[in-house]
This record gives structure tokens, sequence and C-alpha cells, in this order.
């Protein structure tokens, strides 16, 4: 489970350790994303066979994928966080304070829609890297300090939509926001060929999320120097690992990720308001706590946040059709996340016992 | 034994004195601050009153958070309980005519009975407090939602409301029920053996254990007090509101840390301090009472909290280095920052454990 034991790069790699220690991680951790995987499919075609218009592209699959993919992107701004054995409560008012900046290039400085994007996504890093020099800084738990940002940016942002709009709103929209929004892989066409109409192209950025972090925490030494610092931190800061500044880079890219995910609220609903991002709060820790990160720190699994999304988002959508009111689905939702934990921990104490004895 | 309590209680006693006298001036400078602001009328009978009746359920809820702080776990399902209990409450009183009494037995026994499931929760799976708390947010959360719909339940009993409304010599009784629960929760962390375990397996779980404290049974009951403090902190915002919806207890998830960090208590657990918490909600509601003086939109308050919440803790940091660098240059052992002068008189710091 613990990844990395040494930094890679280190000189101390015996030929042991090494070849056990994927066989012995791989089965267990390809095992969970494929019951996810498993759980997603099948309930989505329980689902669509109890209830056909699930299936309907335009009005419930879209919406699904356009949803799935902005929480997803949530999801994963908290799971970066976790990585480090932090949490950021502020999650969704990141996300309102980049969607906020987004707002107001468009609607002040008239930039263009890739422009808007950049500033909404500097904001974020930027309220992010603040979180966690502050952590740095005054060794306070991750979950005070992101909890008092919350409280500052859930009156900020407010104060500075009043100040800056008429209504609480920016509602400027400029060239390709619309399309954006409503746009799918059927619009855009190779040849004859064209994609999927139930996949919005919204989902572009949660790719571009998906394989970035694949790539940071896979493949690149400061991933793995990230998960260490989760892992152990005394341990990472002995091996030479500057735990600080990686503390505050998982914050920054917590902030970014936050600030990308507001953006995509707010192209998803068309306007720029301060409500963007109350509800990501949930979401975040059920994608990432149910793909199989661990809150204590050490273990992400970038795809296991994307599978874990869409089994709640499959699950909301579901029951909605089913004529569930709104009322118990949230009843449903905190069994789920109690009912997928409690059934981790059985497993995980199974397995522990296998290993005791084996050894 | 007696060197580790006495040099535990001084310490303890020192750091809450000096958070709880900052707090207290801070409480008495913006008292009178605000009342020469308000040229006198917020000293007279009826703006003391209001001021008093909604300053009780932010007391209470710091109160149970602070009790969860203390054996090191977190209560998400704060505001999710005590707005279901609230509706509770209101609904068997206004649908099904059962005597404010009982419904406030049932609504502050069922408050109590949340928290105790929740903590053999925690217990039983090993699962982490955060999410299982979160969990019983959301569902608590729907509960509410399902209990009252859209509506307002405003027609529960008289006698409930003349309950927040009486204010003997201008003091609300909400009030008075709000400290009397402070008062009795501190003569139980502080005097009861119970209490002081407790906040044995908050402060160092492995001392607790090793010296024949239950660190399952402490968390236990640190939720179901936390449970308990809702339901009462329900009471109060039933009898002091106009009416109950689903909109009540949205807002207590802030103000129940915040006060608590305000106050001086450590998230790690083993630290409680319930007077700085009763303090901090003051702080809080004069925030809000200055908020309405000047008819200042109301997220002022939420960026003052938590203005004044990272103030606190980035302050009590520099405080500690400063403390920590006194006593280095005094020559004796740097670490462990608070203690850091009262190390060489200890005699055996060891053998007792916690006892």
């Amino acid at each position: 489970m613990t990844a990395p034991v040494a930094p890679p790069g280190g000189d101390t790699r015996s030929d042991r350790p090494t070849p056990a220690r994927p066989a012995h991680r791989l089965p267990f951790r390809a095992d969970q994303r494929l019951g996810l995987l498993v759980l997603v499919v099948g309930l989505g075609a329980l689902f669509g066979v109890v209830r056909p218009t699930f299936l309907d592209a335009r009005l419930v699959l879209f919406p699904l994928f356009r949803d799935v993919s902005t929480l997803t992107v949530v999801a994963l701004a908290q799971m970066v966080v976790l990585s480090v054995g932090h949490m950021n409560l502020a999650v969704g008012r990141m996300a309102a304070f980049g969607a906020l900046f987004a707002g107001l290039g468009y609607d002040r400085l008239g930039l263009p829609l890739p422009l808007g994007l950049l500033l909404c996504l500097c904001a974020g890093a930027a309220i992010g890297a603040l979180t966690g020099w502050i952590i740095t800084r005054t060794g306070v738990s991750s979950f005070v300090v992101t909890l008092a940002m919350d409280f500052a940016l859930l009156g900020l942002v407010s104060l500075l939509y009043s100040a800056l709009t008429e209504n609480a709103a920016f509602t400027t929209k400029p060239s390709g926001l619309a399309e954006l929004r409503s746009y799918s892989l059927a619009d855009i066409c190779v040849g004859p060929v064209c994609g999927s109409p139930v996949i919005p192209q919204l989902a572009q950025f949660t790719v571009l999320a998906l394989l970035g972090l694949g790539f940071l925490y896979g493949a690149t030494r400061i991933g793995r120097e990230l998960l260490l610092t989760g892992a152990n931190p005394a341990a990472a800061e002995l091996s030479g690992i500057p735990t600080g500044r990686r503390v505050v880079l998982a914050h920054t890219l917590s902030g970014l990720l936050a600030a990308l995910a507001g953006f995509m609220a707010a192209v998803g609903t068309g306007t720029f308001r301060a409500s963007i991002g109350d509800d990501f709060m949930l979401p975040s820790f059920l994608g990432s706590v149910l793909g199989g990160t661990l809150l204590t720190g050490g273990v992400v699994s970038v795809v296991g946040a994307l599978l874990g999304t869409a089994l709640v988002g499959v699950i909301r959508k579901g029951l909605e059709l089913l004529g569930v009111g709104l009322e118990s689905l949230n009843i449903y939702l905190g069994c789920v996340l109690l009912l997928a934990l409690s059934a981790d921990r059985v497993r995980t104490v199974v397995s522990h016992r296998k290993v005791v004895r084996s050894t | 034994m007696m060197t580790i309590r006495d040099r535990g209680a001084a310490a303890l006693r020192r750091f809450s004195r000096s958070t709880t006298t900052t707090l207290l001036c801070v409480v008495l400078v913006g008292y009178l601050a605000l009342g020469v602001a308000s040229s006198g009328s917020f000293f007279e009978g009826p703006s003391v009153r209001t001021f008093l009746r909604y300053l009780a359920t932010p007391v209470l809820i710091g109160l149970a958070q602070m009790v969860a702080l203390c054996v090191g776990q977190l209560n998400l399902a704060v505001g999710a309980l005590g707005g279901f209990t609230a509706c509770l409450m209101g609904v068997l009183m206004a649908d099904q005519g059962v005597p404010a009494g009982v419904a406030v037995v049932a609504g502050v026994l069922v408050a109590t009975a949340v928290g105790l499931v929740t903590g053999l929760f925690i217990v039983v799976t090993k699962i982490n407090g955060f999410i299982v708390t979160l969990g019983t947010m959301t569902i608590l959360q729907g509960a509410q939602y399902g209990l009252t719909g859209t509506r307002t339940v405003d027609g529960y009993s008289a006698a409930l409301r003349d309950f927040g409304r009486a204010a003997p010599l201008n003091v609300p009784l909400v009030f008075l029920t709000a400290l009397a629960a402070a008062a009795l929760l501190a003569a139980f962390l502080y005097r009861a053996t119970a209490g002081r375990r407790l906040l044995a397996a908050g402060g160092n779980p492995l001392a607790a254990r090793l010296s024949g404290i239950s660190t399952d049974r402490q968390i236990v009951l640190a939720h179901t007090v936390s449970g308990l403090l809702i339901g009462v902190a329900a009471l109060t915002a039933t009898a002091s509101l106009p009416g109950v919806n689903r909109s009540v207890g949205g807002d207590w998830l802030l103000p129940s840390f915040a006060a608590p960090i305000i106050g001086g208590v450590a998230l790690t657990g083993g630290s409680v301090a319930v007077l700085g918490t009763v303090l901090a909600a003051f702080v809080m509601r004069l925030i809000d009472a200055a908020r309405a003086q000047f008819s200042l939109d109301p997220s002022w308050v939420n960026f003052l909290i938590g203005v004044v919440v990272l103030g606190t803790v980035v302050g009590g940091r520099i405080h500690q280095s400063h403390v920590a660098k006194r006593g280095g240059s005094r020559g004796s052992a740097p670490p462990a920052p608070p203690r850091g002068d009262a190390r060489p008189a200890a005699v055996s710091p060891h053998p007792g454990g916690s006892g």
C-alpha cells in the first residue's frame, strides 16, 4: 500500500524488494478500480433496463457526463492534498474564487475565452499557494487553515460579486462559451466519422487533468516525493525531500484544479456567480476516497477519482429517474459512502491478516 | 505523579489564562466600542436581550465541537444534527400535537442517540471520524429535508415560545441554559474522572491505553456528549427562532469550529477550554452585531471570522516560537516550546503514565 519506501533516484535499490512490491501491490489496487468499474457499468445497465430514459443521450447521459467531468476535477483537487496527508475544506470556495476572476476578465477586461481561463487558473493557484504557505510557515493543521480560508473566501467572494456587479453575477459571455457548454464530441468530425454525442467537449479539461496528474504521480520524481511526504513526513524530511515545498506545491495544484472545476461549473450553468462550488465539498471527498485515496496520505488513485465520481453520479442520476426525491437522495448517498468504506475496511482487515499469516 | 499533574495543570492554566484574558479584553472592548458607536442604545434592555438570545446556540455548538475535538475527533455533522433535531421538535409539536416538554426531551434523546451511534460506528469500523461524520451529515440533511420539505414549521407550542422569550433581568433563559450547559461540561471535564479520562485519551492515546483507559470508549463518550449538546443547541434554536425549516443548522458548521479554535483548543486533542470557547462565541456574536449595527453586507461576518481564525492561528504560532526562543536562550532543551523551562524541574517524567 505505501508506495515509495525509498525516493526514486536513490542508489539504495536492492534487487529483493523492487520486484516483490509491484507483485504485492498491483492485483490489490487493480482489484479495487476494477470493482468500481464493474459497479458503475452494472448500475448504469441496471438503471437503463429499469428506466429506458436513463440511456437517453441528449437529456440524461450528456448532462450526467458533464457533471461527472466537473466533479472529477473537484475530486482530483482534493486528492492532491490528500496525497500529502492534508485536507482542503476550501475546495468549493477556491472554485468560486477562480470563477470570479474568469467572470471579471470576461466582463471588465473583455478577454477571450482561453485568457479568462488562464486568469482563473492563476487566481486559484495563487490562493492555493497562499494556503500552503500559511500551513508550512505556521505548522498548523491544514484542516484549520483551509477551514478559515473557506470562511474568508466565502465572505470575500460574495463581497466582490456585490461590489462589482448589479445582480451578483457576471453574465457577459465571451464567444465560444456557449459552444463549450453544449457541444459534444458529435460536433467534431474527422471526415465522415463523428464522435459520440454523449461525451461533452468540457471533458477535455478533465482528460487533461487526469493525464497530467497520472504522469505526475506515476512517472516523476516530484510525484513520488509528494507521496512520501504524505506517507511519512519525518522519513521524507530525513531523506532530503523539501517537505515544506512539496506541501505548498500540493496546495497550489489543489487550488489550480479547484479553479478549473469552478470554471467548468460556471460554463455548465452559463453564469459566473458566488454560489459556484457551494456543493463541492462532499463530492470532493466522496470521489477521491471511494476511488481508493487514503485520508492519511501516501496513496492516491487518479483513475479511482474518476471512477468514484462516476459511481456517485450514476447512483444520483439513477435514483432521481426512479422517482426518489431530493431529500432521500442525500440519505442514500450518505449510506453509500458509509457502506462502501465499511466494505473497504473489511477488505483491508482481511488482506492484512493474509499478509500477517504469510510472513 | 504529583509533579506531573501539577506541571500539567500549571501549563494548562498558564496557557488558558493567556488566551482567555486576551479574549476577555477583546469582548469587553468590542462591547464598549459597539455601545459607544450606537450612542448607548446597545446597552439598553431590548438590544441586550436580542444579543444574548442569539448567543446561546453558537456557544452550545462550539462546546459540542470542542468535546469531539478533545479526543482528537471532528464532528462535521454538528449543523445537520442540530437542524434535524430542531425540525424534529417542531414537527412533533406542530403536526403531532405532542406537548412541548415531551417533544423537547424526545429531540434531545434522539440527538444523543445519533451521537452514540456515530461514535460506535467509528469505533467498530475504524473508519476516520471525519468521513463517518461527513456521511452522517449527508444522511441527516436528507432526513431534515424529509421532515419539513420546503415549508417553515412555526405552529409549535406557546410554552416553548415563552421559554425562548422569557428574560428575567434582561438575561434570556435560553442564554442561561447555554451557560448552565457550559458550567456542567466544565465540571465534567475538569473535575470528574470520566472527563479526565476523555482528555487523557485525546492527549496521548497510547499512554492512555497503557494506563488502562479504553480509547474506543472515550471516542464513543465524546460523540455522545457532543450529540447531547447539539440536542440542547437545537432546543435553544427552536425556542428563539420564529420557525424552523430546512435551512436551520446550515450555517452552524463553520462557527462550531471557529469558536473552539479561537478559544485555544488544539485540534490534535487533549486540550479543552470551556471558558475560551464561550468567549470566542461571544466575539463572533459581536462581529455579527456590529454588522447589523452598521448595516453591512452579511458576507462581512464570514470574511471577518475567517480572518480572525487565521490571525489566531498565526498569532498563536508566533507566540509559541517566541516562547521557545526565550526558553532556548536560557539554556533549556529547545523542543516542546510551552514547557521549555519546566522540564528540568521534573524528577521522573515517565513511570506513572498519566494515571
